[in-house]
């Protein structure tokens, strides 16, 4: 996808985590860049999660969206130790089990987080 | 009190060949002609994918001018959106009657689902609104609270109601085999599942009481977005804002659930009323499958949702979409609604939600009390 301007979706570190922060004064997770923690205006630490975590919901995409051939799966999964709820790219085969362990695994070519 | 004292919508469906000034000149028209009114006060105005100055582009042409004209983007809320602040600024004395008009043309941007917004998280990473309600009926269906049965329902039933609405964009008498059975769009929602993309316009004038018996009471609305919506909570995506801006709604009105006759929801997918119908307190959390099974929101049960075939049957246009449940509360209210009339009704509540930004609890939710 071209031209939509900077890339807001989460990152992965070098060691194959989620590069998200925790707030220092109550703990909250977040996946994505921002100024001070949502919840309670404390300052944030840079921190890692996961990689394992648990599925939240799945769902196979039978639709074409912009840039992505059906089908595809997706789903939350909420990272390990409190870590944030992150939405990611499954297999087109069928939706994840609710509750069962994931990992997430290397971004796709679309740059999109995936989950195996 | 405000109230409203006129309603008018277009047809709903695909409409390529006319403009939006065209849609918005039969919907504000006959609003204006079912209100007995010639000008209005001010304009607030709802629409999603609208062009810059829409709203003035179609009004000037109406000699709808030299007046404040507010134009609103609030997702799929954003008609009531457009009410919700049109009713307060009447209660607030700022204006005596006020023209809210919703306006949409989806097939001049859309072939299919609504393209996720790139700037967002979640929307760059291919979300839809089709798979956001997917996730939460996976949810549903892990918990046990709904069934593949229950879901489709829901259409069945939306779809029934729509064949007594002349204005909308389809209807039908199917069976659940056949909602199932129809083409996957994200599982486990079927194509019948889903709402479709609609052009359409819908106005309202509000205005201070004025005892005409015609006039529906605007009895209470409430518009919140939503809160944080993470890893903290295991609710859905918008149960928890549908169910605190209800309650709010309820509370101004002074009424409980039980005392609505009718209600039009946000049913953009057949899940989304199963949520809605329990966050409006018809029903506890996880009853809403059992709700629409029994009938209870059925025309001819106790508590009808949707007798319009709403969003999912007479069309969702999103800027629209807000103005079009007023209109058919209102017509239900008045007993002018045929085939379809609510026997007896005289309190309606319209609920919209928006979403689209990853995150929240939803980008905006309006509940309305009309009626009593």
């Amino acid at each position: 996808m071209t031209g939509a301007g900077p890339d807001p979706r989460p990152r992965m570190t070098e060691a194959g985590g989620l590069a998200g922060a925790r707030c220092e004064a109550c703990g909250y997770a977040v996946a994505f860049p921002r100024p001070r923690c949502p919840r309670c205006r404390g300052e944030l630490a840079p921190a890692e999660f996961g990689p394992g975590g648990t599925v939240w919901a799945s769902t196979v995409v039978h639709v074409p969206v912009p840039g992505v051939e059906p089908p595809f799966g997706l789903a939350y999964v909420d990272l390990d130790d409190d870590g944030p709820r992150v939405l990611v790219h499954t297999g087109g085969e069928a939706p994840l089990p609710v509750g069962a362990r994931a990992e997430l695994a290397a971004p796709d070519s679309l740059g999109n987080l995936r989950a195996r | 009190m405000t109230a409203v004292w006129g309603v008018g919508t277009t047809r709903f469906a695909k409409q390529r060949e006319r403009s939006g000034a065209e849609l918005a000149w039969e919907a504000v028209l006959e609003a204006l002609s079912d209100a007995g009114v010639d000008d209005v006060d001010a304009v607030y105005v709802g629409t999603v994918f609208g062009a810059p100055g829409v709203a003035q582009r179609v009004l000037h042409t109406l000699g709808i001018v030299d007046v404040p004209v507010v134009t609103v983007e609030n997702a799929c809320a954003s008609g009531t959106t457009a009410f919700h602040e049109a009713r307060w600024a009447i209660e607030a004395g700022r204006f005596d009657r006020v023209l809210v008009l919703g306006i949409e043309q989806m097939s001049a941007h859309f072939d299919g689902a609504i393209h996720p917004e790139p700037s967002d998280a979640e929307g760059r990473s291919g979300m839809a609104l089709p798979s956001l309600y997917a996730m939460s009926a996976s949810r549903y269906l892990h918990e046990g609270w709904v069934t593949p049965e229950q879901l489709a329902q829901v259409s069945v039933k939306n779809h029934a109601h729509a064949l007594e609405n002349p204005r909308a964009q389809y209807s039908g008498r199917f069976t659940v085999q056949e909602v199932l059975a129809s083409r996957m769009i994200a599982d486990p929602l079927t194509l019948l599942q889903c709402c479709p993309i609609s052009d359409a316009a819908a106005a309202a004038v509000l205005g201070r009481e004025r005892g005409e018996p015609r006039d529906v009471p605007v009895r209470a609305s409430r518009l919140a977005s939503g809160r944080l919506w993470d890893q903290t909570t295991d609710h859905v995506w918008g149960f928890e804002l549908v169910r605190d801006v209800a309650r709010a709604a309820y509370e101004e009105a002074g009424i409980a659930p039980a005392d609505a006759d009718l209600f039009e929801v946000h049913d953009a997918f057949t899940i989304g009323e199963i949520v809605t119908t329990e966050g409006l307190g018809l029903a506890e959390e996880g009853g809403g499958g059992e709700l629409v099974a029994s009938g209870h929101t059925a025309l001819g049960g106790a508590q009808p949702v949707n007798p319009s075939g709403g969003l999912l049957s007479r069309g969702h246009p999103l800027g629209a979409t807000g103005l079009a449940q007023v209109a058919e509360v209102v017509t239900q209210l008045r007993g002018d609604a045929g085939g379809r009339q609510v026997d007896g009704a005289r309190v309606g509540v319209v609920e919209t939600m928006g979403g689209g930004v990853a995150g929240i609890d939803g980008n905006g939710c309006v509940v309305a009390v009309l009626g009593g």
